[in-house]
């Protein structure tokens, strides 16, 4: 009768909580900012999975949570839903991203250059134990000078600061635009993009199957890291129909174009990290892209989304072949949410299945494995 | 933290999505909307539509109302929504392109809210779902050729019908089989 | 529309909590469902400050519908006063002042999971049923786009085989909860998981049900009067979980659904498991003054429809020990 002694109702409920807090310590705005300022890629990851744009609220989540991921990005969701839609935004075009970090794997150099950016892709992961010490900024890595071949790069990690953003020239062609002018891709279409008001939105109208492009690619920009990781690292480690090439990864910030209501003047609301992954498969005559764009800097899931989507209509059966396994299972409240449901007490339905199963035994019969 | 309330113009909506409820719950039992005749419509209007969902009405006064919504102005064979505040020989030639739905989508199906006086007219017998035992009411100012259109739809296709006579409405879903004397 | 309509004090929260696009996505949603009973209506389904899977679809109906003057009672496997349920009850009554009841005769509205109350619900009572998973086709079609295919066509053939293999089997049925059904001779249905000791309450029910599944997107209803019928072969029947020989420790009745209570050492008691309705006998045993409702079943076992259910094929004795 242990679910019987933990009805306490709303008091237990209190309690808990209150257990919750004193084990994390207190809750203030210092602390808030100081997960903003030190755990930006934390941030971010609470903030694509959360499809909502906000450094402060996120950090706020993270805080409120614990640093528990799932419970962050639920929080963030969650207050998205009692936001009403004010209006769409364009569409970013690519040359139009200001440009931090922009790597190509298919191409020793492309137009415009290899641009590193701010990565820890090619340092030592030793643990800086100096720092407990005491040792201070004093441990950094040295800015780099002189003739180093890198100079160029660092001008565009000095861009990792927003406010020298808008020094930057935002125009760093696209990769695949070379290929498609080499007739290596199948040309973009005449048509200008569609209004963003028509397209389909899925926090608006749920996903069904076979989905529109828009969702796939929603759905991909607020999967869950892990899971996307997880799907799409299957494929990679040989389940996988397609060898891909990392086309191009991007990272940089994006103005948030809308339209004035009444002038019809565009204007920047703002502007939002991005990253974005396109990747190329060689497989057929002509070559193909797979795609995925999220808020926020997060390379590995938009490697691992951009591969999944190339791969996703496969009439294979392995699971990160099919849309509707990989998109389902990579949502990340809905996941987390039902994992955790199976605390609540099953009572009843258990109390159920076992008049079944009795009434089976009752009369000598086979023994149901499930169900 | 403070308990939300709703302002007056969500407490009128919210009482009216209460008797559209109960309409399309019950058939043929009238129920009471907090506005009467075009009022009524205006605010049916207000009730579901937004910039999410379209509609059209041939009535050119409720059609400025409805545009206050943010719903789209659509074509009667597109519009999800149709109101007609009274139906005659040339709104029932729109009426008829009005979605029936599909069978992987029937909740494409129109919702029509056509105004009617109730207490006098023909007989309608409703029976089918949310209908106990069947009930009779008379409806008047509605064309006979509507029961017609209607009947077209094979379940689970068809319109699901809200007859507004001032400040009352009644619910005819498409599973209501109707009788009419 | 005048100022005074759109003017209000500022609160953190709309009323209801969902903004008024979700709240009119949800209406729209909902009067189709009523207009086509078992059909599953797909909506956007607002991520709620609750975790996904924890009654979200089910929030989001009651949120929908809720207004100042309902009365709401909040049970989870039929107990009001679970952790689960306390917490979704002072969630709604937070953000939209309702009135909260553990009557069952008292409330307006009634969100639930896994069950159904004992005593019968009325005209104008609302049952709103939380649902995990809303697709009865499951287990026989994973694939959620074919399985919407098979719906639109009415091919139920393979439910039919599965259920006929289970005959072949083991001898009987052995669905435990969520028992399908089909509504309106049309849409078969997940009555969400319910004990099938409630399926046949939905059937000419006087009350509206609305069930929601907020992770999967879905919502549906059964109108009040609306034929639902369990899946069954002319010569073998759906039957209720046998409560026959189930007296409850508490309060001394039978023939109502009954939570089983391991004791140590072996052996179960058994009590029923709608709380409000045994809080009701308790006090009513006591000698206060309490208004109990006509329940779904009689002191005897009938059901209050008659002809709805089957004779179950073997019933121990009256007063003996079920299984145990």
């Amino acid at each position: 009768m242990a679910y019987v002694a933990a009805r306490g109702g709303e008091a237990a409920i209190q309690y808990a909580e209150q257990l919750h807090q004193a084990l994390n310590g207190p809750l203030t705005a210092e602390r808030v900012q100081l997960i903003a300022q030190l755990l930006p890629y934390l941030v971010d990851r609470v903030m694509g999975e959360g499809s909502l744009y906000a450094p402060e609220l996120a950090a706020l989540a993270l805080a409120q949570t614990g640093g528990d991921l799932y419970e962050a990005v639920l929080l963030l969701r969650a207050y998205r839903s009692t936001q009403p839609r004010l209006a769409y935004a364009e569409p970013v075009a690519q040359d139009q991203i200001y440009t931090v970090r922009r790597i190509s794997a298919a191409f020793k150099a492309i137009p415009g250059g290899q641009i590193l950016g701010p990565t820890l892709d090619y340092s030592h992961r030793l643990l800086r134990l100096d720092l407990l010490d005491g040792a201070g900024a004093a441990g950094r890595v040295q800015p780099v000078t002189g003739s180093d071949q890198r100079v160029a790069d660092t001008e565009h990690a000095a861009a990792a600061d927003p406010a020298q953003a808008t020094a930057l020239d935002p125009s760093l062609p696209a990769v695949a635009d070379w290929q498609r002018a080499m007739g290596l891709l199948e040309p973009l279409p005449d048509t200008p993009p569609p209004d963003p008001a028509t397209l389909p939105d899925l926090t608006r109208e749920p996903l069904s199957f076979p989905a529109p492009r828009a969702h796939r690619l929603q759905s991909l920009a607020r999967a869950d890291t892990g899971g996307t990781l997880a799907l799409g690292y299957a494929s990679m480690r040989g389940y996988g129909l397609v060898h891909p090439t990392v086309n191009e990864l991007r990272l940089g910030y994006a103005d948030v174009v809308l339209r004035h209501p009444i002038t019809g003047a565009s204007f920047s609301a703002g502007r939002v990290r991005v990253s974005q992954c396109e990747v190329v498969d060689t497989q057929v005559s002509s070559l193909r892209l797979g795609y995925t764009a999220t808020l926020g800097w997060n390379e590995v899931k938009v490697i691992a989304g951009a591969m999944l989507d190339l791969e996703m209509d496969a009439p294979t059966p392995h699971p990160a072949h099919r849309e509707e396994f990989v998109l389902y299972h990579t949502e990340a409240v809905e996941a987390s949410g039902f994992c955790i449901h199976y605390k609540l007490p099953h009572y009843v339905t258990f109390q159920s299945g076992l008049d079944a199963l009795r009434g089976v035994r009752d009369q000598g019969g086979e023994v149901p494995g499930d169900r | 933290m403070l308990t939300p309330v709703m302002s007056p113009g969500e407490a009128a909506q919210h009482a009216a999505f209460t008797a559209l409820l109960w309409a399309l719950s019950y058939p043929g039992r009238p129920q009471s909307l907090p506005a009467g005749a075009q009022a009524a419509f205006r605010l049916i209007g207000a009730t579901l539509l937004d910039l999410e969902t379209g509609y059209f009405t041939p009535d050119p006064p409720l059609a400025a109302a409805l545009a206050a919504t943010g719903g789209r102005a659509l074509p009667p064979h597109q519009a999800p929504y149709h109101f007609y505040p009274s139906l005659d020989a040339a709104g029932l030639d729109l009426l008829a392109t009005a979605p029936l739905g599909t069978y992987s989508d029937p909740d494409r199906g129109a919702t029509i809210v056509i105004g009617c006086q109730l207490g006098a007219g023909p007989a309608l017998t409703f029976s089918g779902p949310g209908v106990r035992i069947p009930l009779t009411l008379r409806a008047a100012g509605l064309p006979p050729a509507l029961w017609a259109l209607r009947n077209r739809a094979v379940y689970p296709l068809g319109w699901d019908l809200l007859l507004v006579a001032g400040d009352q409405v009644v619910g005819l879903p498409r599973t209501t089989r109707l009788e009419v004397a | 529309m005048s100022l005074a309509d759109l003017a209000h004090p500022r609160y953190d929260y709309s009323y209801g909590f969902l903004d008024e696009h979700a709240r009119r996505e949800l209406r729209r949603r909902i009067l189709k469902a009523i207009a086509i009973p078992g059909y599953q209506v797909p909506y956007a389904s607002r991520e709620l400050p609750i975790a996904r899977g924890w009654g979200t679809g089910g929030l989001q109906a009651t949120l929908s519908v809720a207004g100042p003057h309902d009365t709401i009672k909040v049970i989870d496997q039929g107990a009001d006063d679970s952790v689960n349920a306390a917490n979704l009850r002072r969630f709604i009554a937070r953000m939209t002042g309702v009135a909260t009841t553990t009557d069952t005769t008292l409330a307006t509205i009634i969100q639930s999971r896994h069950r159904v109350p004992e005593e019968r619900l009325r005209e104008r009572q609302l049952l709103v049923l939380q649902v995990p998973d809303p697709e009865p086709l499951r287990h026989v079609q994973p694939d959620s786009s074919k399985a919407r295919e098979m719906h639109a066509e009415a091919d139920y053939a393979q439910m039919w085989l599965s259920l006929y293999e289970q005959l072949v089997r083991f001898g009987r049925f052995v669905q435990g909860a969520s028992y399908p059904v089909v509504v309106h001779g049309r849409y078969l249905m997940s009555p969400s998981p319910i004990p099938r000791w409630d399926t046949p309450t939905l059937h000419q029910a006087a009350h509206l049900t609305i069930l929601a599944a907020g992770r999967e997107k879905r919502l549906y209803a059964v109108p009040p009067y609306t034929e639902v019928r369990p899946i069954e072969f002319d010569d073998v029947f759906f039957q209720v979980e046998r409560m026959a020989g189930r007296v409850c420790a508490v309060s001394g009745a039978r023939h109502k659904f009954m939570d089983e209570l391991p004791v140590a050492g072996g052996g179960s008691l058994f009590r029923i498991s709608d709380t409000g309705y045994l809080e009701k006998l308790v006090r009513a045993a006591r000698g206060e003054p309490v208004t109990i409702g006509p329940t779904y079943y009689d002191a005897v076992g009938r059901f209050y429809q008659p002809g709805v259910l089957h004779e179950p094929d073997a019933v121990p004795p009256e007063g003996g020990t079920g299984h145990d």
